[in-house]
């Protein structure tokens, strides 16, 4: 008699439990953001000589190619910004053009100082790679020989809102 | 032994009862509950050229009970409300032995597949994960939350 009434206890118990502690349904709060991203990478370092030039002209320009450039942004108008950390020789410009990627715009050929300009604009939530990078070096004959020298050039995305 | 011989039938009659009322009677008990909620997911960075890092988070668990027949039952899940333009939330449920998942579920307002052909179990878990994905299209997302809704049914 005790027995079956433990054995009833414990069906109820089971039965009751099995139905009341754990729901048919669950739920659960997923809480997620998305921060802004602006980020810039170039691939390829140049080397530009000037050999050559026309006889009565300024000594010929060369212009490098091969290089490319990548962005990503979420922001609206985002920019690109181009700087090199030493100036240029006397005489010499160096300049970059970079490609826009869909719905930017390209500065066209900026010569490039220790102070920085503007190079691409209007850089709207985007994914683009491998986009044109040129250099050009444009001397005066008034530059005379300048022997090898490097400059590093940085580049900065701004994002915009 | 007469005590040990009570106890082991007071423990066994109500699981054969659960199974025999589960089997014959309409498979009208299934169980499903949740570890808790992940943690925050945050998109915050990107290769240059790519799109931004997904955010994967598998911090939580799932257990369910199905006293049915084979492939008699299967886990929907569903959102409150639909995830900003350009903002995916997927979810992965990693199936036990005896059920199948379906990966990758992108969420949204109408209850998706997460796991299906539950067979027969008194007790089975697995590890539920959430894949956050932007588009730089979404732009910056301040921070919210949605409820994903978890719900075990009879399967079709």
């Amino acid at each position: 008699m005790k027995v079956t009434r433990i054995i009833a206890a414990a069906a109820v118990l089971g039965v009751t439990s099995a139905a009341t502690s754990f729901a048919q349904s669950a739920t659960q709060t997923v809480t997620f953001q998305v921060d802004a991203i602006n980020q810039i990478a170039v691939s390829g370092s140049p080397s530009l000589g000037i050999t050559t030039a026309t006889a009565g002209s300024a000594p010929t320009t060369v212009t490098s190619s091969g290089a490319t450039w990548s962005v990503t942004t979420n922001q609206s108008n985002a920019k690109v910004m181009a700087s090199i950390t030493t100036a240029m020789p006397t005489g010499l410009t160096l300049s970059a053009t970079l490609a826009a990627p869909s719905g930017a715009t390209s500065s066209g050929a900026k010569p490039l100082s220790t102070t920085a300009v503007d190079v691409v604009t209007g850089i709207s939530k985007l994914n683009a790679a491998g986009l044109a990078l040129t250099y050009s070096l444009d001397a005066t004959a008034a530059a005379g020989v300048v022997t090898s020298a490097s400059r590093v050039v940085t580049y900065t995305i701004t994002g915009g809102a | 032994m007469r005590r040990v011989r009570s106890g082991l039938v007071a423990l066994l009659f109500p699981l054969s009862l659960l199974f025999l009322v589960g089997r014959h009677a309409g498979a009208q008990f299934a169980t499903l509950r949740v570890s808790g909620s992940p943690a925050t997911m945050q998109v915050q960075g990107a290769a240059a050229g790519s799109m931004a890092l997904p955010v994967v988070e598998s911090s939580t668990t799932y257990t369910f009970a199905n006293i049915g027949g084979t492939n008699s039952r299967k886990i929907v899940a569903q959102l409150n409300a639909p995830m900003p333009a350009g903002v995916t939330l997927a979810v992965t449920f990693d199936a036990p032995s005896n059920a199948v998942r379906i990966p990758n579920v992108v969420l949204d307002a109408t209850p998706r597949d997460v796991l299906t052909g539950i067979d027969f179990s008194l007790g089975s878990s697995g590890t539920i994960t959430y894949t956050l994905s932007a588009t730089p299209a979404a732009g910056v997302v301040p921070k919210q939350s949605r409820t994903v809704t978890l719900t075990i049914v009879s399967a079709p």
